[in-house]
């Protein structure tokens, strides 16, 4: 897992020391790695499962997983990128146990009435199609456009966490997005 | 609907996504940390279960390699009581014998009898 355009940060050293004494058995050092890193990857991996409670079990196995791996960790790429290729694994399995089944984080919809409502309920529909078209994508297209759109991930760092090459990662966006284009054509215009 | 322009898509995408970057749980590395601590318990169950069985398996090939067993011991220990067993029986037959040896004499009549029966007295 090693990417070499990496250059640790002050932020990858405290998470290089945090790692060491969490292989020493430090449970404190593991509740702050854990604080530091569980938003973003709770996020990326409801965003991939699309269920809060499957995201947050698979975020506490990458965490169990990080645990046991502590002393053998190489610090080659930043923990983040590590945090996530685990984190793809898991999914990757998780897909194969069983199929996707996407759930709405939306919990009320407003009522049809007034036009703030009317506009409202027209964000809501985006919102789910914009669930449904990202649902529908494939799963390498759906995880390289997340990592790269919500994660902020350069295409080197989502190569390393995918264990691909760059190239194969920009094809797959650009499929990705593509396809967005098509499942989403009744909210956009045609190009 | 009202129809977004196609460079929107982006745009909108990245707002949707960032929507969800970032999902903080409260209590999660509390959580993380009880499940490391049952992971650890485990572990060290199924190393002490496994540490226990390796052991029982070296004593057993250790008995098993060295030495006479304990069944055969045993049977050894049968085997002389048997024939402790057997000397003594041979032991009260040969009194027996002797005993059969005098039985004659001692079964004859003495000679007050014999006069007695002669005499038909």
């Amino acid at each position: 897992m090693a990417n070499p355009n990496y250059s640790p940060s002050s932020e990858d050293e405290e998470d290089k020391r945090l790692m060491a004494l969490v292989a020493q058995g430090d449970d404190h050092a593991l509740r702050l790695l854990v604080d530091r890193h569980h938003p973003r990857l709770v996020g990326y991996l409801k965003a991939e499962v699309g269920s809060q409670t499957t995201a947050e079990e698979l975020a506490m196995e990458v965490f169990i997983r990080v645990h046991r791996a502590a002393s053998r960790w190489r610090p080659e790429a930043k923990l983040s990128t590590y945090l996530i290729h685990i984190a793809h694994n898991l999914v990757l399995n998780e897909w194969r146990r069983k199929t996707r089944k996407p759930t709405s984080t939306l919990d009320s919809a407003p009522e049809p009435g007034d036009q703030s409502h009317e506009s409202a309920r027209q964000v809501v529909e985006l919102e789910e199609s914009f669930d449904r078209a990202v649902g529908q994508l494939p799963l390498e297209q759906r995880t390289a456009i997340l990592l790269l759109v919500q994660q902020d991930m350069p295409y080197e760092e989502i190569a390393v966490a995918m264990k691909a090459p760059v190239s194969s990662v920009k094809t797959w966006i650009h499929r990705a997005r593509t396809r967005l284009r098509e499942l989403l054509k009744d909210h956009y215009d045609n190009q | 609907m009202s129809q977004h322009s196609p460079s929107n898509l982006e745009a909108d995408l990245a707002t949707h996504l960032g929507r969800s970057r970032s999902v903080a749980v409260s209590g999660f590395a509390d959580r993380v940390v009880l499940a490391v601590h049952a992971y650890r318990r485990r572990q060290i169950i199924r190393w002490s279960s496994f540490a226990t069985s390796m052991a029982a398996c070296l004593v057993a090939t250790l008995v098993y390699l060295s030495g006479p067993s304990e069944e055969s011991l045993i049977q050894q220990t049968q085997s002389l009581v048997r024939s402790d067993e057997a000397s003594q029986l041979n032991a009260l037959l040969g009194m027996a014998d002797d005993l059969s040896m005098l039985t004659p004499v001692m079964d004859n009549n003495s000679l007050v009898v014999d006069v007695i029966e002669k005499n038909e007295i």
